[in-house]
């Protein structure tokens, strides 16, 4: 089901949804875009936001279950997971969850995980401006959405043509019908005229062959006295997914899990001391193997989609997709 | 309830191993079907001190679920204090296990310090299941001889056709056996090339493997149990990952020629 949403009644159909559902949006900060929920402030629909939607999937922090002790022994309790919406999420983070979907999936498949995958709709924003660092269309990921979600968007001037792909995403369209009008043939040309200019204005030397060559190439000892250790790259990215599982809380307390980063330098550091990864540069190579060598083996698609945010937050000076080390200069 | 929820178990026994290791008996306390093989691990939890994955010591044939608790951390400092009759979280049996169908001929078993844990749920299995397997030969070494495990059931291991020959690191005026490195007891014995299980220090697996390798046995016979950093026991916290493979679901045990290059 298609139909055209004029710009001036975003924010009433954005008004309709979110009486029906928590409705998470790229928000206009300080900052810059930061998806969080939408109670009617400024949206920021033209860039994509330094923090992946991803985040409301697999949190920073989530209570995997509470524990509560009587007599020496557990009762378990789950929290209860609230519907939500993520509206205006990139193809590329679309891509990312479809990629998260088969990594938890995968047997035994991740409950704690689908819990509120299954409680989220997803809104797609095609994206029709490219930004700086963008390569999905290297990786199949973008910039058009390539995988499932319940409703498409794409900006076509004075409004949205509006695509619904899941019954979800038909009573979104059903229940703002009165905001919208029947989509037209010219919409659907112009959505792909636009998208096709994005598309040409991507890099195309960046494919998961391409880097994995570059990761060969790369002198990872000069790689890893440049990167700081910091994890920064771990936390935009939208497909990481490396976790910690602790507790909190004697005798009743919760079970936590907490997101980590395999460029830290304890990640795989066991108890008695041995450490696997001991040097920066083989963590930072090990990050490269497994998007790009390892997760295609295991689900069939490279583990990255082209979002450029690990470049844009890495504060090293290292350039992100060449693998190279760059002059402190350029990275500014 | 998620994967991630455990299930309780009662401390039933405690036997003291070494002045820093002690063999727990768990007693579940759910009615559940839980089955485990030689060479699985559990992850073992003590409500609000955290999570770690501890390998079975006990094996499958004699009913109890046995884990063998060495001093090293938070966790396992924490289940060294508790007394009989506490209750901990157990969430599993994970991992491969020992390949049992691919040993059932003659079998070097070796194993360095804590790592031998798991392989007497290997012997002990091998013990019950005797005529499947041919000639079992066992070599052990541990630091001094007070970090031996299961001294007291040597000779029954011996009384059921198997070789035991035990080393230590440091001997002391009570120690009449042995000194010296593993590798050195593999010498002696009077095998054919068939399969082997391997647990210990990442400098003791390469060297028995080596040794082995110089007696004819395949690469692809000898298999190791992986020692890694873990989380979530189910292949998606990415802490345990060799290359591709998960240790936690496609390990820990692995044969040699697949992992040769990491240990």
């Amino acid at each position: 089901m298609n139909a055209f949403l004029e710009k001036d009644r975003l924010i009433p159909f954005l008004d309709v949804l979110s009486q029906q559902i928590e409705v998470i949006a790229p928000l206009a900060t300080e900052a810059g875009a930061v998806y969080s929920t939408w109670q009617g402030q400024p949206l920021d629909l033209g860039s994509n936001p330094l923090f992946p939607p991803t985040e409301f999937l697999l949190p920073h922090k989530e209570t995997l279950f509470r524990y509560i002790q009587e007599s020496g022994r557990y009762t378990f309790k789950e929290d209860s997971i609230p519907p939500r919406l993520l509206f205006a999420i990139r193809p590329c983070d679309l891509h990312a969850i479809a990629l998260l979907d088969r990594i938890f999936g995968s047997e035994p498949s991740d409950q704690a995980y689908f819990r509120r995958r299954r409680a989220t709709s997803l809104v797609v924003l095609n994206c029709t401006n490219r930004g700086d660092e963008c390569f999905c269309a290297c990786l199949g990921a973008g910039p058009e959405a390539q995988d499932p979600c319940d409703l498409q968007l794409t900006d076509i001037g004075d409004g949205y043509l509006c695509q619904a792909e899941t019954p979800a995403g038909v009573l979104i369209l059903k229940s703002t019908f009165n905001l919208l009008q029947p989509a037209q043939l010219e919409h659907d040309q112009e959505k792909a005229r636009r998208i096709q200019l994005v598309r040409d204005a991507m890099p195309r030397d960046r494919s998961c062959h391409q880097i994995r060559q570059a990761i060969e190439r790369a002198d990872w000892e000069a790689l890893g006295q440049e990167c700081l250790g910091c994890g920064g790259c771990s936390f935009v990215c939208p497909v990481c997914h490396c976790f910690n599982v602790l507790d909190r809380g004697i005798p009743d307390g919760e079970r936590l899990r907490c997101r980590d980063s395999c460029i830290l330098s304890g990640f795989s550091r066991l108890t008695g001391g041995a450490n696997p990864r001991r040097t920066a540069g083989q963590r930072l190579r090990h990050w490269y193997l497994d998007k790009f060598e390892d997760l295609p083996k295991i689900t069939g698609l490279p583990g990255c989609v082209g979002c450029g945010r690990c470049h844009l937050v890495c504060p090293a000076p290292i350039d992100r997709s060449d693998l190279k080390v760059e002059s402190r200069e350029a990275k500014k | 309830m998620s994967e991630y929820t455990p299930m309780q178990a009662e401390i039933a026994d405690i036997d003291i191993e070494s002045p820093n290791t002690y063999l727990i008996t768990l007693k579940l306390l759910e009615e559940t079907d839980f089955r485990y093989l030689p060479g699985q691990f559990v992850m073992i939890s003590v409500f609000g001190l955290g999570e770690c994955p501890i390998s079975i010591a006990s094996s499958p044939t004699r009913g109890s679920l046995q884990l063998c608790i060495r001093r090293a951390g938070k966790v396992t400092n924490a289940i060294m204090d508790c007394l009989v009759g506490d209750v901990v979280g157990i969430r599993g049996p994970y991992g491969n296990g020992f390949p049992l169908h691919r040993m059932m001929r003659d079998v070097v078993i070796a194993g360095g310090g804590s790592g031998f844990a798991t392989l007497r749920s290997l012997i002990n299995y091998i013990s019950d299941r005797r005529e499947m397997f041919g000639k079992v030969a066992i070599a052990y070494g541990a630091r001094t001889s007070q970090d031996l495990y299961f001294m007291q059931e040597y000779k029954s291991w011996q009384r059921a056709g198997m070789e035991v020959a035990v080393t230590v690191d440091i001997g002391d005026e009570l120690w009449k056996g042995n000194v010296g490195l593993v590798t050195g007891l593999i010498d002696r014995f009077d095998l054919n090339p068939g399969s082997a299980a391997i647990c210990g220090p990442p400098v003791m697996i390469n060297a028995v493997a080596r040794k082995l390798m110089e007696r004819g046995f395949h690469l692809s016979d000898i298999y190791v149990s992986m020692e890694r950093h873990m989380k979530c026991g189910v292949g998606k916290c990415e802490h345990c990952t060799i290359g591709p493979y998960h240790t936690c679901q496609d390990g820990p045990v692995f044969s040699y020629d697949r992992v040769r290059e990491v240990i």
